[in-house]
């Protein structure tokens, strides 16, 4: 036995005893946060002022921005266009492993073409990219790390939408891209990562652009979102000054979430098939995405009204402003969602997903492919760690690193 | 030889063997069928489908409880999405050179080897062949549904007969009733479904 059981138990029965003042506390807050809304729903203009107060304090700060639509806005779905190509894409890879014989990363996007209501089955495509010797290092000379690789990923699930945008949507009809996951491209900035990062947010940037210089729709849809930035836009409009100095320790609505805000079974905000209002994103990103690019994003419920499930779309600036695209958008997605009955995900991510992803079994058989060559080829060829080999043995399995 | 693919092998025994395709060529094979998987050598085995089976999956299961399930969506699981119809396959007997036997195969196919539909003269070849040795090796497959199979199997092939059908079928019937004489209630299950096809 390697788990301490008695310790776990302890703190087990620890959590449960403060449930009950834990619970308190959250419907406290749970009532504040829906005063605040409802105090706020029209006090556009006095929010983006309190934002700009408030960045002059952190110009980093992270929240929500209202535009024109009242903060308890919702817009029920609109007709599913009749003609329509949509795109889908995502990505997984084979991250470098030190302890392995051989050193070698992949990036595999898969994506999905499915032209509404054309009778066709839709195209799958896939483009996998092995990564090996000196590309497994970043500018700098450091070893590609996991967050590295997934970079590269994230910018070829968008790269590869503008891509098959161009081959497939040559019939005039509009064309709705998305991805599973934020719109924005997530990254170590600082540190000595942060040249890699800032080359391949200024791919990304382009591939964006030329999204929009070719008027396509992009989306990124977040399932289950874990930031919050509406409830952090609440819990800013009662920042005194004191409270600006220690904005980062901040958090009087803390446990509350975006997703109960617009989505609580009693009084959901937005019922099944609506979206919230549409929001810009207040972040240090800003200065990165800006002008036509600049990021947004709305509450869609995919779920039932019995049982909302809410999701964030993120969207660029150019789609905000397209009330047909945005109206498209929102319909594609609900209908996309309902597709997989009661456990709503749009249709198109899920066969991305399963066309992207890279089993064990396949990476076996590059790990036998690539080692095959290197014999073949009188390449030289490491040992895998001892480590590694310790862990490989058969008999217990567990979590370990 | 004329040839109509319907899938490949997934694999085999002296008995039978399982053959796999896509949706998308599901087309022609039919319970009952007869088919033959062709292995070099002027070598051939000859089976008659007695099961085929679709395997779901956890999108499947979703995509059933959908309200609306759109014609992109259907093709897109049955012509992209590798679920494969696997077709269950009861040797029945084999070809070599020009000679046809109603034994069990001295070896089964192998591995990914084609399967294709016997189309009506390779039908009549192959049941025109002494004295339907070859309903030795159905009435023996207990896991097969035997009078559906025989009914489906003596309806396609009487059909193959043409102006013979009347007299084949009825030589296949008393052909069974004397090999299921001590065998009373598989021999009623067997007359059962043989009436839904005379």
């Amino acid at each position: 036995m390697t788990l301490d059981f008695q310790q776990v138990y302890q703190k087990i029965k620890e959590i449960g005893a403060t449930v009950q003042q834990r619970k308190k506390t959250l419907e406290e807050r749970r009532a504040h946060a829906r005063f605040l809304l409802n105090l706020h729903a029209d006090n556009l203009a006095g929010l983006r002022y309190k934002i700009e107060t408030v960045k002059e304090a952190d110009p980093n700060i992270r929240c929500a921005l209202p535009l024109q639509e009242r903060l308890d806005h919702h817009s029920p779905g609109p007709d599913l266009p009749s003609a329509a190509t949509l795109i889908a894409a995502d990505g997984s890879q084979i991250n470098p492993d030190r302890h392995a014989a051989i050193q070698y990363g992949l990036v595999n996007v898969g994506a999905i073409i499915l032209r509404l209501n054309s009778n066709e089955a839709p195209i799958i495509r896939t483009d996998s990219e092995l990564l090996y010797d000196d590309e497994l290092y970043t500018p700098s000379g450091n070893p590609l790390s996991e967050g590295l690789v997934a970079l590269q990923r994230d910018l070829k699930e968008r790269a590869k939408l503008l891509v098959l945008a161009d081959e497939f949507g040559v019939d005039g009809s509009p064309v709705i891209t998305f991805t599973d996951g934020p719109i924005e491209l997530w990254g170590m900035r600082d540190g000595e990562d942060a040249l890699a990062f800032e080359q391949s947010l200024k791919k990304y940037l382009s591939v964006l652009s030329q999204l929009q210089q070719k008027n396509i729709t992009t989306a990124g849809y977040v399932d289950k979102p874990s930031s919050d930035p509406v409830i952090r836009l609440l819990e800013l409009t009662e920042a005194t000054d004191d409270d600006l100095k220690k904005l980062r320790e901040f958090h009087p609505l803390r446990g509350v979430t975006d997703r109960w805000l617009f989505g609580d079974g009693n009084v959901a905000l937005i019922k099944s098939g609506e979206r919230s209002a549409v929001f810009a994103f207040q972040s240090k990103s800003e200065k990165y995405y800006n002008g036509i690019l600049a990021l947004h994003f709305f509450y869609l419920n995919v779920g039932t009204d019995r049982h909302p499930t809410i999701v964030r779309v993120e969207i660029p600036k150019w789609v905000v402003d397209d009330p047909e695209k945005l109206n498209m958008l929102h319909a594609v997605l609900i209908s996309q969602c309902r597709m997989l009955g009661a456990r709503p995900y749009p249709y198109l991510l899920h066969r991305a997903h399963e066309t992207a992803v890279v089993t064990h079994e396949e990476k076996q058989q590059v790990d036998q492919m690539l080692m095959s060559e290197l014999y073949r080829s009188g390449g030289e060829i490491d040992e895998g760690s001892y480590k590694q080999s310790a862990k490989d043995l058969a008999g217990r399995t567990g979590y370990r690193r | 030889m004329p040839s109509y693919e319907i899938g490949r092998l997934l694999r085999a025994g002296t008995t039978g063997f399982i053959a796999g395709c896509s949706v998308s060529q599901f087309e022609a094979p039919a319970f009952g069928s007869l088919v033959r998987a062709p292995l070099g050598d002027d070598y051939q085995v000859y089976g008659l489908i007695y099961d085929i089976h679709i395997d779901d999956d956890g999108l499947v299961r979703q995509l059933v409880t959908a309200e609306h399930v759109s014609p992109e969506v259907m093709k897109d699981n049955r012509e992209r999405r590798i679920v494969p119809v696997e077709m269950s396959v009861l040797s029945a007997g084999y070809k070599q050179g020009d000679r046809i036997q109603h034994l069990l195969p001295p070896r089964p196919p192998l591995s990914l080897d084609v399967i294709f539909l016997c189309d009506d003269k390779e039908l009549v070849q192959f049941t025109d062949v002494g004295r339907f040795g070859y309903f030795r090796h159905i009435l023996r497959a207990k896991d097969a549904p035997i009078g559906e199979m025989l009914a489906a199997h003596i309806q396609q092939a009487g059909a193959a007969h043409g102006q013979l059908s009347d007299r084949w079928k009825e030589a296949a019937t008393q052909e069974l009733i004397t090999l299921l004489r001590d065998d009373y209630p598989t021999l009623m299950s067997v007359l059962g479904a043989l009436g839904e096809v005379f």
